[in-house]
């Protein structure tokens, strides 16, 4: 979405933006860039698949723009402000405000129900989100399974209960790692619908990193890797 | 979440709290046992251990201590009461039995013994004093008579048993008159208590013997510092051993929270990439180290409080001895060395959790 000055063209600014980057790794005598020179940028509710083959960088690059690693040159942009210089501490912050995350093994902890997992990233954060998880849980399908534990849960609805982890600090980004790597076919386009959703209705920028070409059907745009450059 | 934790892996959780609760045993029960020790062993040296017995020393030609020794003994040790004695080997007969025993002369018995039956007069003028066992013995009873060396004399008392050392063991006293002699045998000093017992034994000598050792002294109060000051050492070896009990369980906990650690590692990586901080990562980690401390601490004191419970009965008939404020030290100590052992413990695998790199193990 974008806004419109009175006089003058669109004016928007992007949820992440990567500028000229490069992650550069040393082993022994080999130097290889799994990021070289990469110009990316994702917009509030626009919905953005990367594609390319394994080691193509998809992974550094989700890395990057989840602040979880740092570029060797190059710079990266949250919400107009330039974070590449951050420490590890303001990054984490950082995250915890601004970035959700979904993985394709979905990594919830099994000894915690729907509902608590959904809490993990509000541990330390003041104040009781315990209606606003439930509250996501509901819009996911799940109000019928708020204290299952992941074991108790297919598949799909771990996923959901991870999406809705992703949601809970209200992120501006989001970033999923293979999404749909563990389901079915039907149960990753409901999924990648869930995605959808979300982009659209809470303007939220949605990053989707994988192998699946299904997901491309649901993005606004597809970005394609290959050697860590941008084609 | 710490407890939820714990929970996942009751088995290896339970051994590591095991430890603890051996540690803390170690250093409680202990403790609590010595202490018992302790007290029976000072009850058992007697009531009278604040006493100082003073006896002819070395060079006293006569064997006796004089008047004037006396009075230089009452001068030294202002304030506390000085018991003149004389014994003498008599024979004490009843109606049915008749005996040779020591006896004892003193005018003030009412400073050394206590009655069992019956009020000994101060000061003592007539009448005579029997140990129970010599009532029994004689076949007499409070009021009769009893004939000593052909005079006769009415009990007036029967004493209570007191403890094995010092002016204890008596059978029969009688009033200083009914021996006649010059000077005494022995002047007992009833001092305020055991460290006041042992301060005069030294300055009586110190005072009276001018330039020959006319008396010496003895106090019990010696020998009851001698067994404390043992039970103290042997006390003190045990505690050690028992610490080093408890550091072993805190090396147990090191090893469970590392292996939790380790195979937490994907979840851990979430929990930062989700943006939880590595200081609160810390935090959670040491918290479940800090628990397993708790819990295992609690076990412990509770299992003490048990054992010491058994142990005061036995030893001293009076188990709610086990409350004594020195026990309780002990059981505080045991505690609180488990929970900062495992604590501690916990440093180690909480900070290699919160340096991990998330990219590392979140990758696929």
């Amino acid at each position: 979405m974008t806004e419109h000055d009175a006089d003058g063209p669109a004016v928007s600014q992007p949820v992440a933006e990567l500028d000229g980057v490069t992650r550069r790794y040393r082993s022994g005598d080999e130097v290889i860039d799994a990021l070289a020179d990469v110009d990316f940028a994702v917009e509030p509710g626009e919905m953005v698949a990367v594609i390319g083959p394994s080691g193509s960088g998809k992974s550094t690059l989700l890395n990057v723009l989840g602040l979880l690693d740092v570029p060797t040159s190059g710079t990266v942009r949250l919400d107009g402000d330039d974070v590449t210089d951050y420490d590890d501490e303001q990054r984490t912050m950082a995250r915890r405000r601004t970035i959700g995350f979904v993985f394709q093994s979905f990594h919830l902890v099994p000894m915690l129900t729907a509902t608590e997992n959904v809490l993990v990233p509000t541990m330390f954060v003041r104040g009781n989100q315990r209606d606003r998880a439930e509250d996501l849980l509901r819009r996911m399908g799940l109000g019928d399974r708020l204290e299952h534990r992941p074991d108790q849960l297919s598949g799909g609805q771990r996923q959901r209960v991870a999406i809705a982890r992703a949601l809970v600090n209200e992120p501006r980004l989001v970033l999923a790692d293979e999404p749909t790597g563990n389901l079915d076919q039907d149960t990753g386009r409901q999924i990648l619908e869930e995605f959808e959703r979300i982009s659209t209705e809470r303007e939220v920028g949605v990053v989707a990193v994988t192998h699946d070409d299904l997901v491309t059907e649901f993005t606004d745009r597809t970005v394609e890797l290959i050697d860590g450059v941008v084609q | 979440m710490a407890w939820l934790n714990l929970w996942r892996n009751r088995l290896r959780t339970g051994l590591a709290t095991l430890g603890v609760v051996i540690g803390v045993v170690a250093i409680a029960a202990i403790g609590i046992t010595g202490t018992a020790l302790q007290t029976g062993a000072t009850q058992q040296l007697g009531d009278l251990s604040n006493t100082v017995t003073v006896f002819p020393g070395e060079d006293n030609t006569d064997g006796i201590i004089s008047d004037s020794t006396v009075n230089a003994i009452e001068r030294a040790t202002t304030g506390a009461t000085v018991v003149p004695q004389r014994s003498e080997a008599m024979t004490i007969s009843s109606r049915s039995e008749s005996r040779r025993v020591t006896v004892e002369a003193t005018s003030r018995p009412s400073a050394l013994y206590t009655p069992a039956e019956g009020t000994i007069p101060s000061p003592m003028r007539s009448g005579v004093l029997l140990s129970r066992e010599m009532a029994t013995e004689l076949g007499v009873e409070l009021g009769q008579t009893v004939s000593i060396d052909g005079r006769s004399y009415r009990i007036v008392a029967i004493l209570e048993p007191s403890g094995g050392f010092g002016p204890g063991g008596v059978s029969v006293v009688l009033p200083l008159d009914a021996i006649d002699r010059d000077g005494y045998d022995q002047v007992t000093v009833v001092a305020e208590d055991g460290e006041d017992a042992q301060r005069l034994a030294d300055v009586i000598p110190a005072e009276v013997n001018e330039r020959e050792a006319v008396v010496d002294t003895f106090t019990p109060a010696d020998i009851q510092q001698s067994i404390s000051g043992f039970f103290a050492t042997l006390n003190a070896a045990l505690l050690g051993v028992g610490s080093i009990s408890l550091v072993v369980a805190g090396v147990s906990i090191l090893n469970v929270m590392l292996m939790s650690v380790v195979e937490r590692r994907a979840e851990i990586g979430v929990f930062r990439a989700v943006g939880i901080r590595r200081r609160e990562v810390m935090r959670m980690i040491v918290a479940e180290a800090a628990l397993l401390g708790v819990v295992g601490g609690l076990v412990g004191v509770a299992l003490s409080l048990v054992i010491g419970y058994i142990v005061n009965a036995q030893l001293l008939g009076d188990p709610s001895l086990v409350f004594a404020t020195r026990n309780i030290r002990f059981l505080a100590l045991g505690f609180g060395f488990a929970v900062l052992a495992s604590t501690l413990s916990g440093i180690y695998p909480a900070w290699k959790a919160s340096t991990a790199n998330p990219v590392e193990v979140l990758r696929g």
